[in-house]
């Protein structure tokens, strides 16, 4: 087998001019997404006879609350990618990732509180999801706390692979025993309300419009970062010296 | 047995027993996790009441977190020493595989820190109030649950070994991954008080102790590797 395309990923250099490429095209359909989504779900989609115009918040929560359990994964993928080959990228990818899943993570619970604020009538509910929701923000911090101790060195980045790798997999233990120790605790909070909500297509389209332009946003903001680190770290090499002349 | 076998079970019975050892010279390591658990524990009601009822509401919950933060604290020298004094490099400079060596010095950890926690629980558990029929439940899941906070504390520590200063990053890393065993812990208790099976509680400690045994030295020793150059 021609292994030569994964090879390519070593290079940040190579990565670094193929996302260049890319961005302009993700931007643009992000733009797009996001503006058909959001005109769609704030002024057009029928208000809830029930909640109103706060569950227009729906559209933004649900989507960045479903990338924000990517996060763990996407970390240890890039972890055990660079434990095993040693990939510079895949390092920079955990590095960035980590702040960048704590930013979601707090944007997903904000949401849901503002939206709760007005549904459930509280800011916060120790209920399962977000309860594990939090526990996840917490571990997504301690990756990020564990790098800025060790100062960045190649113990660093291996460090935070291993944890990337202990904590996905703690993630969904927590996720069980959360859920196990809400059903025992207190009765189930009443989520069908989203539920029921998504019958119509009016309802449903202008979410997936939403969910594109958030997993776009995500994807941008992954690729910028680490645009953004890889200059970074190769600032003595040649080829970022050109990037800076001939800008 | 192969020869193999034979060294391999020396070496872990020769770390184990070096740790206690060191352990049994250094009898103020061995005191302070005690006395942290007694401290906290009687925090708990000059913070909130002294009054009986309430505090046997609460007592399986301070328990818990109490024996949680006593190993946390206590986990601070699982590796310190020897790393300081070179020694974690000859241990694991060793043929034998890390895994029984970490795992050695985990158990050996544990017997002196977690266990006189866990001996000492039913005279705080009295001092709390906890309700009658709660001794064995809280006794036996703290026996359970404790070997896996130390174990899953130890993956914690042999990131941060080579770290000045490292207390808080230990704690942020730490505690979150602590939560299951101290949701099947207070569970057990609660739910044993209002009728429900002690031995499925049971099973499912057992079981984490069981995955943390397997697992965590495994990921303490990739750590080690990581972090001592």
């Amino acid at each position: 087998m021609d292994w030569t395309w994964f090879h390519k990923w070593g290079s940040p250099k190579w990565f670094y001019e193929l996302s260049g490429k890319w961005l302009p095209w993700l931007v643009g359909s992000m733009v797009l997404c996001l503006t058909v989504g959001i005109v769609w779900a704030l002024l057009f989609v029928p208000q809830d006879y029930q909640q109103g115009l706060t569950n227009r918040i729906f559209y933004v929560h649900v989507p960045v609350a479903s990338i924000s359990l990517a996060f763990f994964p996407l970390m240890a993928i890039a972890g055990t990618v660079f434990l095993v080959w040693r990939m510079k990228l895949a390092d920079v990818v955990v590095k960035v990732a980590a702040p960048l899943g704590a930013w979601f993570t707090a944007l997903a619970l904000a949401s849901g509180s503002i939206w709760g604020v007005d549904t459930w009538g509280t800011w916060w509910i120790w209920d399962g999801r977000l309860t594990s929701l939090l526990l996840q923000f917490f571990l997504l911090l301690g990756v990020v706390s564990l790098r800025t101790a060790l100062e960045d060195s190649e113990g660093a980045a291996r460090a935070c692979a291993l944890l990337s790798i202990v904590g996905c997999i703690n993630v969904v233990v927590i996720k069980y025993s959360v859920d196990w120790w809400n059903t025992l605790h207190q009765p189930s909070t009443d989520f069908s309300i989203a539920a029921d909500q998504a019958n119509g297509p009016e309802i449903w389209v202008p979410l997936v419009f939403m969910i594109l332009a958030v997993y776009l946003f995500f994807a941008i903001s992954l690729i910028l970062s680490t645009r953004n680190e890889i200059l970074q770290r190769e600032k003595r090499s040649q080829w970022v010296m050109e990037l800076v002349k001939r800008s | 047995m192969s020869k193999v076998q034979s060294t391999l079970i020396k070496a872990f019975v020769s770390t184990l027993r070096r740790d206690l050892l060191i352990a049994y010279k250094k009898k103020n390591d061995l005191f302070n996790p005690f006395m942290f658990f007694l401290i906290v524990a009687t925090l708990f009601p000059i913070g909130i009441s002294p009054e009986p009822e309430k505090l046997s509401e609460i007592s399986a919950g301070v328990l818990w977190i109490s024996a949680l933060l006593a190993a946390l604290l206590a986990m601070d020298n699982l590796f310190r020493a020897d790393y300081e004094d070179g020694s974690l490099e000859q241990l694991m400079l060793s043929p034998h595989p890390l895994y029984f060596l970490v795992l050695a010095k985990n158990i050996a950890h544990w017997l002196v820190s977690g266990l006189p926690v866990v001996l000492v629980s039913p005279l705080i558990a009295y001092m709390l109030s906890l309700p009658e029929g709660a001794y064995v439940t809280l006794f036996l899941t703290l026996l359970l649950g404790t070997p896996v906070l130390s174990l899953l504390g130890s993956i914690g520590v042999a990131l941060t070994v080579g770290l000045g200063s490292r207390g808080l990053v230990l704690a942020v890393i730490t505690l979150p991954m602590s939560v299951p065993v101290l949701i099947a812990g207070t569970l057990a208790v609660t739910q044993t008080q209002n009728g429900a099976e002690l031995s499925g509680f049971l099973a499912i400690m057992g079981a984490m102790l069981v995955a943390a045994l397997t697992l965590a030295p495994l990921a303490s020793a990739a750590a080690l590797r990581i972090s001592v150059n």
